[in-house]
């Protein structure tokens, strides 16, 4: 019960950081069309850091 | 741009087959670990476990690939079959592509060049120039591959025809013949680890092993005195960690895309049975959603690998092009 509290609770503070970075990624391009590419690459791997969270739990919640 | 179709050819052949191959080797393995690392509850891990014998555990589709088969004492799963199914007819679909090559393409060989074109552009503006020709056959092959196999397990009748056996509710497939091929953790591990192998491969031969040891643990920018002894010190510790991140890579890359995939189908499935009158009409919008993570799915794999390889690699085209100021 309390492992799947772990989970869900990690996977909502990754969701919302991944909503954050998303939505502010397309604010920032939205702005400056030109640097689309340069924020792709930051975006993405600041998503993939914000995701990791949640693997760390599965693997690590028993 | 006719040579390097034809160039990207004999990659696209390798990775396919050494895809399939290391898919084989993992297949007996990773099943056993799945469902403990799934963090799932026992009775789940149960029925992940033995998927065949579950009659009352009815709801949603099983979490790992059934199988359908042996030959030779070596299982067959349903994943498998899609798989190479996906993989056939994506080398004959290229060969056949490029089979009379024209100078003005018309058709398949049009469609062809305009997705390998437009890939090529794509990652050319991540990667550069100089590391996009050493590895665009791998991030290509990849989201080709993913993309493929993505689509193909929304067709329907993968998953739906099969061995099964009646229940109370109605007729229950147990043993589909067809399933989502990323759908099953062991082809997604298989790619990214072989994408791991290849990660190393270009790192080495990009920045060398000592400029490897140097990204990782060296300390950057300009420092003097103390400070620097404190810095040495910091990124040592930052060097420790980043190895514990880049050993995840492999397992968040799989595990992403596994998810995402069987998700969708899961719940595709929960869909059609949600009212079984209606069960025609209220999966379709889903099944745009899912033709749309499937494009999503395969592209944020290709983007992160590249990336990836982009982070490591770097570094020494920095180096070299400095002087030129």
């Amino acid at each position: 019960m309390i492992q799947n509290l772990h989970v869900g609770l990690a996977a909502l503070g990754a969701a919302l950081a991944v909503g954050m970075i998303g939505g502010r990624a397309a604010d920032v391009v939205g702005r400056n069309p030109g640097s689309s590419t340069k924020v792709l690459v930051q975006s993405i791997l600041a998503i993939a850091f914000a995701e990791a969270i949640v693997f760390y739990v599965l693997f690590l919640v028993r | 741009m006719l040579l390097r179709l034809r160039a990207l050819l004999v990659p696209v052949l390798a990775i396919v087959l050494f895809i399939s191959l290391s898919e084989e080797l993992t297949v007996a393995l990773a099943t056993e670990s799945k469902a403990a690392a799934l963090g799932t509850s026992p009775r789940a891990a149960e029925q992940a476990a033995s998927p065949a014998s579950s009659t009352e555990e009815e709801h949603g589709v099983s979490q790992k690939a059934v199988e359908i088969g042996r030959v030779f004492g070596f299982p067959i799963t349903n994943s498998m079959v899609v798989s190479w199914i996906v993989a056939l007819s994506l080398i004959i679909f290229v060969q056949a592509a490029t089979w009379k090559m024209k100078q003005i393409p018309s058709g398949a060989q049009n469609f062809l060049e305009w997705l390998v074109e437009s890939l090529y552009g794509f990652l050319e503006g991540l990667l550069g120039r100089h590391l996009v020709d050493r590895t665009f056959w791998f991030f290509a092959t990849i989201f080709i591959f993913i993309l493929s196999s993505n689509w193909l397990g929304l067709i329907p009748g993968v998953g739906t025809i099969g061995r099964g056996h009646m229940t109370p509710h109605g007729f229950r497939i147990n043993q589909p013949f067809f399933r989502g091929a990323n759908a099953d953790v062991n082809l997604t591990l298989a790619m990214a680890l072989v994408f791991f192998a290849c990660w190393i491969f270009w790192a080495l031969r990009e920045i060398g092993p000592l400029g490897f040891l140097k990204e990782l643990f060296a300390p950057k920018g300009e420092s003097a005195g103390l400070l620097k002894v404190v810095l040495v010190v910091v990124f040592f510790v930052v060097g420790c960690l980043e190895i514990i991140s880049i050993l995840f890579r492999p397992i968040s890359l799989s595990f992403r895309l596994y998810g995402n995939t069987f998700a969708g189908e899961n719940m595709l499935e929960t869909m059609a049975n949600l009212v079984p009158s209606l069960g025609w009409l209220i999966p379709v919008p889903f099944y745009f959603l899912e033709l749309l993570v499937g494009v999503v799915q395969a592209l944020v794999f290709m983007l992160l690998t590249a990336v990836f390889t982009l982070l490591m690699c770097q570094r020494e085209e920095e180096g070299s092009a400095t002087p030129q100021h």
